[in-house]
């Protein structure tokens, strides 16, 4: 048995999915709760760990799909996800019911460098799906334990609509916070709709966050990072104090399989958290 | 420089500097031994570059789908090719308004694997003289007579003159003769159902799924090949028997009534496997219960691509 | 340790090595040469000027392979048993086992080692021959490494006539030469000229200097589009180069098996994404990919060209496509353009 020898890094660990849920009014986004079937898995999952990492998870007969942890290790002993239905896999993962079996490799990635971090203040700017892993950075920032490690908190998150808001119950609260600022954005105005109305570099422009002793996180859709990364710039962000998260296609998530690289670099495996100043140095292929 | 690839060049010459096309599409000369490059020419001091020669082994027909619509294309085409645009042509993907074909009666390909495999690995040049063709490596010197050489689709190739170009250079040549292909399918028709098997694994599944053939032949220009669909998948995508199985039979099925012969998906491939066998039988049976063949003008439909009441087949009309 | 192996008893040691293990050596079939199984009787191709068409890589990564099983009633993906027996692969060029080197610094990491890889890697003694004569196609030496190159192989053989000269490197291929007579003097001197006289009749086939820099300065060239014009987007460049890796990964459910095989960056799904953005839409960046994978990706990785010169790519590219030409022509574009976003 190769397993008597090595550690196989293309085996799933066996999860089950605890809680599963619908995350935007129109279904296309689906939250997933998963525990561990083993204890040492979860031990060894949690030591590792760290927000802005990623996981392949596994249905078998589909393949596997790279998505984001949202949720931070305090929260308890599972690993949330959020998909949006996409393809094979993505459609697969939403017909998941609590209590269903699935695969999971990780964390995989580099993680948010969060003990860089330290001391400064933090400016979370996410939009879209890809929120989920600035959701796990949130979480994790507002444990007692890690607060006092960064000074200011402001989190600036759109979504297309209102019913695409993910963790609104959630984000609802930290309103309440005194600890950190809020700004939640959609693109076109509604009714009951109090928060900003615009897209996010706008809303970015507007809310004006200092870039002094403070690192900016970017994370959404490709147009809107785009967009968002010049805005800090003239804010007066330099550019090794904007990270962003990338994506690309992935299969094996270590490096191996060759798929994700942006010039010498590979996005599962160096990635997927770059700071500005690394991508200025990276050719643009993305 | 030939006295045909003079005429090539000076009619292109006039395609480009007079602003009747916006691109000519014929072969530049090689930098890898036996390889002359497909080439495209804008602007006319490119064309020195311009060969023609039995080493040109591509389809050129294959690039017109890589350009839109209203690129005005001038393209070198022989016998095979000028069928294959008129194909592309009746399926849409070119206006022929569009295109100046230069017809190039053609004397057949010569095949570069089986110059290799008769002289080794290091030819230097190929030197072509009418009928006889001198072969030169780094070692030696070989004599051959072309027709020794020939692309085996190019021994049973049927139309080798250009049927609708806009200009012919050079002069006709004699048309070939049907039964060639249809005594090499008849052989294997022969065979008993556990050769004919025998015969299909043999080539399939020596297959290392490149898709070159498909990526040289001028009829596979789906976007997404069925074999790179997710959703659902149609076949194994790995080297396995059944995979590489579905892949040659869905692929060559996918032909029926528009491959023209041209043997460019043969030359292609890596591993030296024959896959003609399947369209071109599959082309016989289109001339035997349709009488069609393809690419002879630019408006029949091949019959797979035709749905009449009075079909062959009853099954439009029985259900009722 | 060098010793001298009489060309007479080529057979004898090939028979006590099969006693032993797998025993895999070129032959011709199908018209070219492959690797095939050794046994008593066959003709060897060993004086081909050049290497087998489909690359000796598949030994140890084999184009399709189970990854893991379905167990259907624990509902688990599984380890499957992998068994694989001692191998000797005989006759393997140079550049091919440099390959194998290369292949190791991705596959046989610190972290994350590949347990396949390894299992096979560990499992196949290279045992290769030099090349005397060199095809016109090869260049080994312009990408550093040499028709007699070490890197990789337990042992090499030079031919000297009438015998061979065999150098061990490591423990496994100095155990299966034990009983041959020493080399002299003389035999290894032969060898020697031998040896120095293939690599001089390899000229320079394109200029390293400076190329990855260079190539990284005109990242955003147009020469990549001249390129594409006529490559068709096959797998043939990628497939039978030894050095490429690239897999996908697929279930093949009415199996119970999750499966790698080889992909390529020169296909138009291999970067596409669920979203339907394509970051390589034309061929010009996938082009662009793998020649820059190669002499600028693969030099901040390993700090070598991911390339050994086997030539196979020039051989094989069905529009004749020469990577030598097209890094002649790279290092001839000016690179005003240099790439920033
Ligand atoms: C680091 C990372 C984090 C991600 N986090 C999230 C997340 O939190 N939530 C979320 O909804 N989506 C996330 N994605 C995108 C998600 O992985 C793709 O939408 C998903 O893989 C599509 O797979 P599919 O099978 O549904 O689609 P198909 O089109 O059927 O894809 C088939 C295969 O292609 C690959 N693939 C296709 N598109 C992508 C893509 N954009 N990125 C990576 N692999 C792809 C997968 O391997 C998949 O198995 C993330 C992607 C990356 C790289
Ligand atoms: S299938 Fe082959 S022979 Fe037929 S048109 Fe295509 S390339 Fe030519
Ligand atoms: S070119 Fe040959 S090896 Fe490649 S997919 Fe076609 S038949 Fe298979
Ligand atoms: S072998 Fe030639 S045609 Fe095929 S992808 Fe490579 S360069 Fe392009
Ligand atoms: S790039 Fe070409 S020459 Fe270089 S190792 Fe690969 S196949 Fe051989
Ligand atoms: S050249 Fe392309 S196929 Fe080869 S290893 Fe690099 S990325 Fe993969
Ligand atoms: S996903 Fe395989 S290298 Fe990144």
């Amino acid at each position: 048995m190769l397993t008597n020898t090595y550690q196989n890094p293309y085996l799933p660990t066996p999860m089950h999915v605890l809680r599963a849920y619908y995350e935007s009014t129109d279904r296309t986004l689906k939250t997933l709760e998963l525990s561990f079937d083993n204890p040492q898995d979860r031990l060894a999952f949690f030591r590792k760990f760290n927000p802005g990492q990623f996981c392949q998870l596994s249905v078998f007969g589909k393949g596997e799909s790279p998505l984001g942890v949202a949720s931070a290790a305090w929260e308890g002993d599972f690993v949330r996800f959020t998909v949006q239905k996409m393809g094979a896999v993505t459609k697969a993962l939403h017909r998941l019911q609590p209590g269903d079996p699935i695969g999971m490799r990780g964390p995989l990635g580099n993680g948010f460098p969060l003990s860089k971090w330290k001391g400064k203040n933090l400016v979370i700017i996410g939009g879209g799906c890809a929120f989920s892993t600035l959701y796990a950075l949130t979480k994790h920032v507002q444990h007692p334990q890690n607060r006092p490690d960064f000074g200011q908190i402001i989190v600036i998150y759109g979504a297309r609509s209102s019913g695409l808001c993910m963790y609104k119950h959630d984000i609802q609260s930290w309103y309440q916070r005194e600890d950190m600022e809020v700004h939640q954005a959609i693109d076109v105005p509604e009714e009951d709709w109090m928060h900003h109305v615009g897209y996010v570099p706008d809303v970015v422009k507007e809310v004006a966050p200092s870039p002094v002793n403070a690192v900016a996180v970017v994370c959404g859709p490709p147009i809107m990072t785009k967009f968002t990364l010049p805005a800090l710039v003239q804010l007066g962000f330099p550019p090794d104090a904007i990270f962003t998260s990338l994506e690309k296609r992935m299969k094996c998530g270590l490096g191996k399989c060759g798929r994700c690289n942006l010039g010498s670099k590979y996005i599962c495996k160096d990635g997927p958290v770059f700071s500005l100043a690394e991508l200025n140095a990276l050719p643009a292929d993305i | 420089m030939t006295e045909l690839e003079t005429k090539i060049r000076a009619e292109a010459e006039r395609l480009l500097s007079e602003h009747l096309v916006d691109v000519v599409v014929a072969f530049r000369k090689e930098d890898a031994p036996l390889h002359p490059q497909p080439a495209f020419f804008t602007q006319v001091d490119e064309l020195q570059d311009l060969v023609y020669n039995g080493l040109c082994a591509n389809n050129l027909a294959n690039y017109l789908t890589r350009h839109p619509q209203e690129t005005r294309i001038g393209m070198v085409v022989r016998g095979c090719e000028n069928r294959s645009v008129n194909a592309l042509v009746v399926e849409k993907q070119h206006t022929r308004e569009n295109l100046v074909l230069i017809g190039i009666p053609c004397e057949g390909i010569l095949d570069w694997r089986h110059i290799v495999a008769l002289t080794g690995e290091n030819v230097l040049s190929v030197e072509e003289n009418g009928e006889s063709v001198c072969v030169h490596t780094r070692e030696n010197t070989f004599a051959f007579s072309r027709v020794e050489l020939l692309h085996p689709s190019c021994q049973r190739c049927l139309h080798p003159n250009p049927i609708s170009a806009d200009v012919l250079l050079g002069e006709l040549k004699p048309e070939g003769d049907p039964e060639l292909m249809r005594l090499r399918i008849e052989a294997l028709e022969n065979l008993t159902l556990e050769e004919r098997n025998a015969w299909f694994r043999h080539e399939a599944e020596r297959c290392i799924r490149c898709y070159a053939c498909r990526e040289a032949c001028p009829m596979c220009y789906c976007t997404e090949c069925f074999v790179d669909h997710t959703e659902p998948r149609w076949s194994e995508s790995g080297v396995t028997p059944a995979g590489m199985q579905a892949w040659h039979i869905v692929r060559a099925f996918h032909q029926t009534g528009r491959c023209t012969s041209c043997g460019a998906c043969e030359r292609a491939c890596p591993m030296d496997i024959q896959m003609t066998y399947l369209t071109d039988k599959l082309n016989l049976d289109m001339i035997d219960a349709y009488q069609f063949e393809v690419g002879m003008d630019t408006t029949t439909q091949p019959p797979f691509a035709t749905l009449t009441l009075d079909d062959k087949n009853r099954f439009i009309t029985r259900g009722k | 340790m060098a010793y001298r192996l009489p060309k007479k008893g080529l057979d004898q040691t090939l028979r006590a090595w099969a006693e032993q293990s797998k025993v895999f050596a070129p032959q011709k079939r199908e018209g070219y040469a492959q690797f095939l199984p050794w046994k008593a009787g066959v003709e060897l191709l060993l004086d081909e000027p050049h290497n087998t068409r489909f690359p000796p890589k598949a030994f140890l990564l084999p184009q399709s392979e189970t990854l893991l099983t379905y167990n259907r009633k624990l509902n688990q993906l599984e380890t499957p048993t992998l068994q694989i027996s001692p191998r000797i692969i005989f006759g393997i060029r140079p550049c091919d086992a440099h390959a194998v080197a290369l292949l190791d610094t991705v596959f046989a990491t610190q972290e994350n080692p590949d347990p396949y890889w390894r299992a096979r890697r560990e499992q196949t003694i290279l045992i290769g021959v030099g090349c005397n004569q060199p095809a016109t196609t090869c260049f080994c030496t312009s990408v550093g490494s040499s028709p007699f190159d070490h890197a990789g192989l337990d042992a090499i053989f030079t031919d000297i006539g009438e015998a061979y000269l065999v150098e061990t490197f490591t423990e496994r291929g100095e155990a299966l030469f034990a009983g041959l007579p020493q080399a002299e003097a003389n035999d290894e001197g032969q060898a020697r000229s031998i040896q120095q006289q293939a690599e001089a009749g390899l000229t320079p086939a394109f200029a390293t200097d400076n190329l990855k820099d260079h190539l990284d300065q005109i990242f955003d060239s147009s020469l990549w589009n001249e390129f594409a014009q006529s490559c068709l987007g096959c797998g043939i460049c990628t497939f039978l180069c030894p050095t490429c890796f690239c897999f996908d990964i697929v279930d093949e459910a009415q199996r119970d098996e999750r499966v790698r095989n080889w992909d390529t960056c020169m296909f138009r799904i291999y970067s596409l994404e669920a979203s339907g953005h394509n970051p390589r839409p034309s061929r010009a960046e996938r082009t662009r990919q793998r020649l820059m994978h190669k002499f600028s990706y693969w030099i901040e990785h390993a700090n070598q060209f991911g390339c050994t010169g086997c030539g196979r790519c020039v051989r094989y590219c069905p529009v004749g496509l020469d990577i030598r030409a097209m890094l002649r022509k790279a290092a001839a574009t000016p690179s005003e353009v240099v790439h920033a976003n």
